[in-house]
C-alpha cells in the first residue's frame, strides 16, 4: 500500500484487541454496534446504469455539463477548475493512509438508465425508491406532495401532523437527483428547495451568483475536482425573514461499481432567515475503494441562521480494511452578515477515510460559528477531520465540541483550526476535545492550530472533561449534579444534546451513541 | 569520493543565496561521511520554511535571504557564572575552562559524528554538518560521571559574525548529575547550536537556557534528549526571540519511568520572533511529562508553541503527560501561534493539553491601580507573575538572574 501522511502503520498480526476497564461497556457496546460487520446499508441495488466512459479528460467534463443541459458559462467555469486541477498535487498531510487513487479508473458519471429526471414520484423506478424504503428514507412522503392521503394545506400543519416534523428530502442516486419531495409546500413560504442541476436552469441568477464564492474553484485538490466534474447535488435558497417549515434533508446513496460521488450542495439563508439541514449519506458494501468528493457552500446573510446536521455512515470497508469510501470533502460556511450563525453537527461513523473539516468564515460582525462533532472509527477506518473557525468579523464567537471514539485498529484524528484575524475584535472561541480509545491497537490523535492576532481575544483550548472552570463546576456540584453532568451542563451544546436534535428517523446510528459516555478518555 | 559544489547544488530544491553559500562552507570542510550524511539530510529540506508542516509559523528560508554578518554585537551579558566553569563558542572557536565542575570530563572529537534522526530536525543536521572546521573542533563531548556540585556554563555568542555553529553532546552516566547553563546572547547573522543528551540510568539533568538574538539575525536551538531508567531530565528556557528564533527540542524517553520537565517562557517585542517547539516521544511505559510554556507578546511580535506528544503502542502504556501553553498579547498587533498535539496508539494513559491565549484579567489591573500602581507598572508586574512560573525549575544559581532579566524587559517594553 502507498503511504500518505505521516500516521503510524498498524501491525497486521492478529492480536486481539484489549479493552481496559474503566472504559464503559455501554460505550464499547455502542461502538462494537458500528462494527462493519453490523452495517446495514451494504446492499446493492440492480439497476440499469448509464456510465460516462470511464477516467477524466475534457471531453468527460463537456460530457457531464451537456448530460446536464448546462450553460456555457457554467461549462466554462468547469474547464477552468479541470485546467487548475491538473496542476495541483494531492494533499498528503492529513494523518491517514490510503492506496493511491488513480483518477483515470474511475467513472466519474453514473446515472439510472431510465433517465434522470422524473415528472413525479410515480415516475422513479421501483428500484430506487425501495432502496431509499430500505434505508428508512421517508421518500414516500412525497405521497403529500402528490396530493394523496390528508395532504397537508399549510407548512404548518405539515409541521403538527402526526406530532412529528415533516422533512424535505432530495435523494441523490449516484450523479442524479432522483426526487425532491415537498417541493410546493416549500414555494409556498417562497423556500427553493431542489437539485443543483435543476437550479441552474430555473434560478441561473442566484446559483451564478453564489457558486464558488465560498469554496473557491482552486480552494484544494478535491474542491478543485469536485468544481470540475461534480454531477448533482441540492440548492436551498431562503428568502429574507422567513422560517423554512421543515427540515431539509438530502440522502445521498452512492450505487453503483467504480464510480466516485461528487456532489455539490449550495445553502443561501438570505436576511433574517432560519434553515435546519440534514444529509445522510450510504454506500453498498464492495471490495473496491470508491471516492467522494463532495462541496459545500453554505452562505448565512444578516441575522440568518443555518443549522447543518450530517450523518455520514458510508460503507467504511471490512475489518481488514478492504473497500470503503474514500471521504474527502470540503464543507464551509461563511456567515457573510452581521449576527449571522453557522452550526455545524457531524456524527461521523462511516468510510474507509475521512478528510474533511466543515468551517466557519465568521466574516459578519457578531456572527457565530459552531461545530459539534463525533466521531467514531472501527476496524481499519482513519478518520481525519475536525474544523476552522476564521474570525474575520468584530465580536464574532465560536465553539468547537469535539468528540473521537476509536475502536478496533482504527485511527481517529482531530484537526481544526482556530483564527483571530487583526481585525476581529473581542472575539471569543472556546474549544474542547475529547479523545477515547477503546482497545490497545488504534490511535487517538489531536491537532489544533490556534492563531490568535488580537490582543482582546480570548482563546481556549481544553483537552480534558474536568478542565472547566473550578468555580463553575464546584457551584453545579454543590447542587447535587454528578460531575459528568455538570459538564455537560456548563459545556451549552455537549454533543450528547446535540444528537438528541438530530431527526432520528435518519440516525439509528446516532441514536446507539447517546449511549457512549467519554468515561476513561486519555486527553 | 568528495562531491563538487555542483553535485551539491542538486540536492537542493531552489537553493537560495544562503543555502549556496552554506553550500560552499560544507565544500571546504574535511570529507566525511558522517558529515556527508548530515548535510544530505539537511539538503532534503534545505532551509525550513512555511511550506513545511513543522515550521508554517517560523521560516528560516524567507528570515534569511543570505548568510550576512550581524550588525550589532552580543545582546545581553550570559548568565552569571560564579565558579568560571564557562565554555564559550565564539565563530570558529571554542574557549575552554582551567578548572571544571566536579565529575564532568570535556572530550574535544576533530571528526565529525553521527547524527540520529537527522531527518527530523533539519537545522541541527545542518549544523552537525557545518560545526566543524578544518583541523579544529567539530564536536564538544562533556561526559558526566558523577553527582557535579556546581553548575556548568555554555556561552555562545558571536561578534558581529555571519555565523556561528556550534555542535556539544553530553553523556550522563548512570546516577551523574549537571546543572547546565546555557546563554545563547547573538552577535552572529546565522548562529544555530545543536546538543545532544543521552541520559543513562538513573542520571539526572538540569538544563537552563537564556536565548537573546537581535531582529536582524537568525538563531537556531536544537536539543536531542534520550533519556535512560528511571533518569530525569528537567529544561527551562527564557527567549527573547530574534529576527527568527526557535528553540526545539527532540526527547524521547528511552527506557520506563523517566521523568522529563519542559517549560519554557518567551517574551517577544517588535520584530522579534520566538518558536518554541518540541516533540515528546513516550517509548517506553510509565513514563512522565511535564510542560509549561508561558508567553507575552508585544506589537508587531510573534510567539509559536508547538508541542506534541507522541505514544506509541504498546510500549507507550502508562505514559503520564500534561502539556500546557498559556500567551498574553498585551498590545494589538501582537501574534501568537500554537498548536499543542497529541498523537496516542496506548489506551492506558493519560494525556492532558491545555492552550489558551488572551488579554491580562482587566480585573487584577483594576486592583491594582486601585491601589495607586501605574497602570503600565501594573501591566508588567502582572505579566511578570504570569510567566513566573515557567521559570521555577531553572537552576538556583541564575534563576533570579532569569526573572531580573524577564523583569527589566517588561518594566522598559511594557505600556
Amino acid at each position: 500500500m502507498d503511504c500518505c501522511g505521516g500516521i503510524e502503520e498498524h501491525d497486521d498480526d492478529c492480536v486481539e484487541v484489549k479493552v481496559k476497564d474503566s472504559i464503559d461497556e455501554g460505550t464499547v457496546a455502542a461502538a462494537k454496534a458500528l462494527e462493519s460487520e453490523n452495517y446495514s446499508a451494504g446492499f446493492s441495488t440492480e439497476i440499469e446504469t448509464e456510465y460516462a466512459p470511464k477516467g477524466l479528460s475534457p471531453d468527460i467534463v463537456k460530457f457531464i455539463s451537456d448530460k446536464k443541459g448546462e450553460p456555457e458559462w457554467l461549462l466554462e467555469w468547469r474547464m477552468n477548475a479541470y485546467e487548475r486541477w491538473l496542476t495541483m498535487e494531492e494533499p498528503d498531510w492529513a494523518m491517514v493512509r490510503y492506496a493511491k487513487i488513480d483518477y483515470q479508473d474511475i467513472y466519474y458519471y453514473a446515472a439510472p438508465k431510465a433517465g434522470a429526471k422524473y415528472e413525479s414520484i410515480d415516475d422513479v423506478p421501483k428500484e430506487i425508491l425501495e432502496t431509499y424504503e430500505k434505508l428508512g428514507i421517508p421518500l414516500r412522503e412525497a405521497e403529500v406532495l402528490l396530493g394523496v392521503e390528508g395532504a397537508a394545506e399549510t407548512a404548518i400543519e405539515a409541521r403538527t401532523e402526526n406530532d412529528r416534523p415533516k422533512v424535505a428530502v432530495d435523494a441523490v442516486f449516484d450523479s442524479v437527483s432522483v426526487a425532491t419531495t415537498f417541493r410546493e409546500e416549500l414555494k409556498k413560504a417562497g423556500v427553493i428547495f431542489m437539485s443543483i442541476s435543476e437550479a441552474v436552469h430555473e434560478h441561473p441568477e442566484l446559483v451564478k451568483k453564489y457558486l464558488g464564492t465560498v469554496v473557491p474553484q482552486s480552494d484544494n485538490y478535491f474542491a478543485t475536482l469536485n468544481s470540475a466534474v461534480f454531477s448533482d447535488g441540492t440548492f436551498v435558497y431562503v428568502p429574507p425573514g422567513v422560517r423554512c417549515p421543515m427540515e431539509l434533508s438530502t440522502y445521498f446513496r452512492m450505487n453503483a461499481e467504480n464510480t466516485g460521488q461528487f456532489e455539490r450542495t449550495l445553502i443561501v439563508a438570505d436576511k433574517g432567515s432560519y434553515v435546519s439541514y440534514l444529509e445522510g449519506c450510504t454506500a453498498p458494501m464492495r471490495d473496491e475503494n470508491q471516492l467522494h468528493a463532495a462541496v459545500v457552500e453554505l452562505v448565512a446573510l444578516e441575522d440568518a441562521e443555518i443549522k447543518y446536521s450530517t450523518v455520514q455512515n458510508w460503507w467504511p470497508g471490512d475489518e481488514n480494511g478492504k473497500g470503503g469510501i474514500y471521504n474527502f470533502v470540503t464543507k464551509r460556511g461563511d456567515c457573510r452578515g452581521a449576527r449571522s450563525k453557522i452550526s455545524w453537527t457531524q456524527v461521523e461513523t462511516g468510510s474507509a477515510v475521512t478528510w474533511k473539516y466543515p468551517s466557519c468564515v465568521l466574516r459578519g460582525d457578531d456572527s457565530v460559528g459552531e461545530f459539534y462533532s463525533i466521531a467514531v472509527t472501527n476496524g481499519r477506518q482513519m478518520a481525519d477531520t475536525g474544523t476552522k473557525m476564521i474570525h474575520l468579523g468584530k465580536r464574532t464567537r465560536s465553539r468547537i465540541i469535539s468528540k473521537g471514539i476509536s475502536a478496533g485498529k482504527s485511527d481517529n484524528t482531530y484537526r481544526g483550526l482556530v483564527s483571530v484575524n487583526k481585525k476581529a475584535d473581542q472575539a471569543r472561541n472556546f474549544t474542547q476535545c475529547d479523545s477515547l480509545l477503546i482497545g490497545d491497537r488504534c490511535g487517538a490523535h489531536t491537532v489544533p492550530y490556534v492563531e490568535n492576532r488580537r490582543a482582546d481575544a480570548q482563546l481556549e483550548h481544553e483537552a480534558t472533561t474536568t478542565k472547566l472552570s473550578d468555580d463553575q463546576l464546584f457551584y453545579v456540584r454543590q447542587r447535587g449534579i454528578g460531575e459528568e453532568e455538570a459538564v455537560a451542563l456548563l459545556v451549552n451544546g455537549f454533543v450528547r444534546e446535540v444528537l438528541q436534535e438530530l431527526p432520528m428517523e435518519f440516525a439509528v446510528e446516532a441514536q446507539s451513541l447517546l449511549k457512549v459516555s467519554l468515561e476513561g478518555s486519555v486527553g | 569520493m568528495a562531491l563538487s559544489v555542483s553535485d551539491l547544488k542538486d540536492k537542493f530544491r531552489n537553493p537560495g543565496a544562503a543555502e549556496l553559500e552554506l553550500i560552499a562552507r560544507y565544500a571546504m570542510l574535511p570529507e566525511s561521511g558522517q558529515r556527508e550524511r548530515a548535510f544530505e539530510a539537511f539538503a532534503s529540506t534545505g532551509l525550513p520554511h512555511r511550506r513545511m508542516e513543522a515550521w508554517k509559523w517560523t521560516d528560516f528560508k524567507a528570515n534569511l535571504k543570505s548568510v550576512e554578518a550581524s550588525s550589532r554585537g552580543a545582546q545581553c551579558a550570559p548568565l552569571p557564572a560564579a565558579d568560571q566553569a564557562v565554555i564559550e563558542f565564539s565563530a570558529g572557536s571554542v574557549s575552554l575552562p582551567t578548572s571544571l565542575p566536579n565529575g564532568v570530563k570535556l572530550h574535544e572529537r576533530k571528526d565529525a559524528q553521527a547524527l540520529g534522526d537527522a531527518e527530523e530536525v533539519p537545522l541541527g543536521a545542518m549544523t552537525a554538518a557545518l560545526a566543524g572546521r578544518v583541523g579544529g573542533l567539530d564536536t564538544l563531548i562533556i561526559e558526566v560521571t558523577e553527582t557535579a556540585t556546581t553548575p556548568l556554563h555554555i556561552v555562545a555568542k558571536g561578534d558581529r559574525d555571519e555565523t556561528n555553529f556550534t555542535r556539544v553532546s553530553v553523556i550522563v552516566r548512570p546516577g551523574a548529575h549537571l546543572d547546565l547553563v546555557e546563554s545563547h546572547v547573538g552577535g552572529a547573522g546565522f548562529s544555530s547550536f545543536l546538543i545532544e543528551i543521552g541520559m543513562q540510568d538513573g542520571g539526572s539533568f538540569n538544563r537552563t537556557v537564556l536565548q537573546h538574538g537581535s531582529a536582524d539575525e537568525a538563531q537556531a536551538i536544537t536539543a536531542v534528549v534520550n533519556l535512560g531508567d528511571k533518569s530525569e531530565y528537567t529544561q527551562t528556557a527564557l527567549a527573547f526571540g530574534a529576527k527568527v528564533a526557535r528553540l526545539e527540542t527532540r526527547l524521547t524517553h528511552q527506557e520506563s519511568g523517566s521523568h522529563a520537565e519542559l517549560n519554557g517562557a518567551y517574551l517577544c517585542a517588535k520584530g522579534f520572533h520566538a518558536d518554541f517547539t518540541s516533540h515528546v516521544r513516550h517509548g517506553a511505559p510509565s513514563s512522565v511529562t511535564r510542560q509549561v510554556t508561558k508567553g507575552a507578546v508585544l506589537d508587531g511580535g510573534t510567539g509559536v508553541f508547538q508541542g506534541k506528544f507522541h505514544v506509541p503502542r504498546t510500549i507507550g502504556q502508562h505514559t503520564d503527560a500534561d502539556m500546557q501553553h498559556q500567551a498574553l498579547l498585551l498590545e494589538d498587533g501582537a501574534e501568537v501561534f500554537a498548536k499543542p498535539e497529541l498523537e496516542i496508539y496506548a489506551d492506558d494513559v493519560e494525556c492532558a493539553h491545555g492552550n489558551t491565549s488572551g488579554a491580562l484579567d482587566p480585573n487584577q489591573l483594576f486592583y491594582m491601580r486601585q491601589r495607586g500602581i501605574p497602570e503600565a507598572q501594573a501591566r508588567a508586574l502582572l505579566t511578570e507573575a504570569f510567566i513566573a512560573e515557567a521559570l521555577e525549575t531553572a537552576h538556583e544559581s541564575v534563576r533570579d538572574a532569569l526573572t531580573d532579566a524577564a523583569r527589566s524587559f517588561l518594566m522598559e517594553s511594557v505600556r
